[in-house]
């Protein structure tokens, strides 16, 4: 088996984030159905064709939902992949609606939140 | 976008003299974008701002976060207990953030560490161009999709008026005529009845196109 080559970056206080929200957040990713009702609410999910990678939902669970299930044991490429659906697919515009209720801005902010603190994050003046 | 500029570390260092416990909040909308006030720049004044005060032999505690926007309350949230552990904030959002973290924490002091320029778009990496003033009475739809109230000094909305000279600006041979540009925009589409009609005037001062550069890059765009 492989060990996940973790250097550069701070698993320990990723897993303390994730610890503080972990209610609401498992709660959440959870209680999403997969209806994909929250697809067309997107702009951009709307204006790429309804590219499935889109779709609120998929973005909060290749994220979010990807550091929960990894426990925090990432690696820097799994945080880029993380940073692409949180920043490049989405603008956070908090327009993306949940029939069940589920706060997706929130969900999509933690795992920004989460990346920026481990120094992933959009460098405008490289891309 | 709206595009800010820091300022100078002097004058923010000036604003927190008085406080020991000092938070300083970048803002991952605009402020980020136009490299005023993004995570990385939060971390590069307060590594200024340590050395500052480390020469001075003061002892500061120095945080630093960054939140979603500053211009929308739901992001501000999560402030909420970090801001318990200090004295005064460093909002380095747009005036919309300064304000609204200022509105959610009335007991603490929030500073300003941007100034707010233009709305604008990005010419270069890290310049930008002003094409708005927000001025609530947007004439574009007759003016080619070029703003006299941005683009010329004296924001006529029936130009172009005595000043122009050989397509340039009487206050500078570096600053074309908006109006010219207007009337040929107009005359390629054929549209030229557009500028026919009279428009009320608006009262407006201060009416020179700006460009902001930041710092890092004001060498590869000045010379």
């Amino acid at each position: 088996m492989f060990k996940k080559n973790t250097a550069g970056v701070d698993t320990a206080r990723v897993k303390e984030r994730l610890e503080e929200h972990k209610t609401k957040m498992k709660l959440s990713l959870k209680a999403c159905a997969h209806c994909t009702l929250c697809a067309e609410s997107c702009f951009l999910y709307m204006a790429r064709d309804k590219d499935p990678k889109y779709t609120p939902s998929y973005k909060f669970i290749n994220s979010i939902g990807l550091l929960y299930k990894t426990k925090g044991n990432v690696d820097k490429v799994t945080l880029g992949e993380i940073r692409d659906n949180v920043w490049e697919r989405c603008a956070l515009c908090t327009r993306c609606y949940c029939p069940l209720g589920i706060d997706i801005p929130e969900m999509i902010a933690l795992a920004r939140s989460i990346c920026r603190e481990q120094g992933v994050y959009p460098q405008y003046d490289r891309e | 976008m709206v595009k800010s500029k820091r300022k100078p570390v002097e004058e923010i260092q000036n604003s927190i003299a008085d406080f020991d416990k000092i938070l300083t909040v970048g803002c991952g909308g605009c402020a980020s974008v136009c490299l005023a006030g993004g995570q990385r720049e939060v971390n590069a004044l307060n590594a200024e701002l340590g050395l500052l005060f480390k020469s001075e032999k003061k002892t500061k505690k120095l945080g630093s976060y960054t939140v979603e926007r500053q211009c929308n309350m739901q992001f501000l949230v999560e402030l909420d207990e970090k801001v318990k552990d200090y004295d005064c904030l460093v909002s380095m959002a747009c005036g919309a953030g300064v304000q609204l973290m200022a509105e959610r924490y009335p007991t603490l002091p929030v500073f300003p560490a941007v100034n707010t320029v233009s709305i604008g778009v990005d010419r270069e990496i890290g310049m930008y161009e002003e094409k708005c003033r927000a001025c609530g009475e947007c004439v574009l739809a007759y003016t080619g999709g070029i703003c006299p109230v941005t683009r010329c000094a004296k924001g006529v909305f029936n130009g172009p008026c005595g000043g122009t000279n050989r397509g340039k600006c009487e206050i500078s041979q570096d600053i074309p005529c908006a109006w010219l540009d207007i009337f040929e925009r107009l005359k390629g589409q054929n549209r030229l009845d557009d500028i026919m009609k009279l428009q009320a005037p608006m009262q407006w001062q201060n009416q020179v196109q700006r460009t902001t550069v930041q710092e890092p890059y004001a060498r590869r765009y000045y010379k």
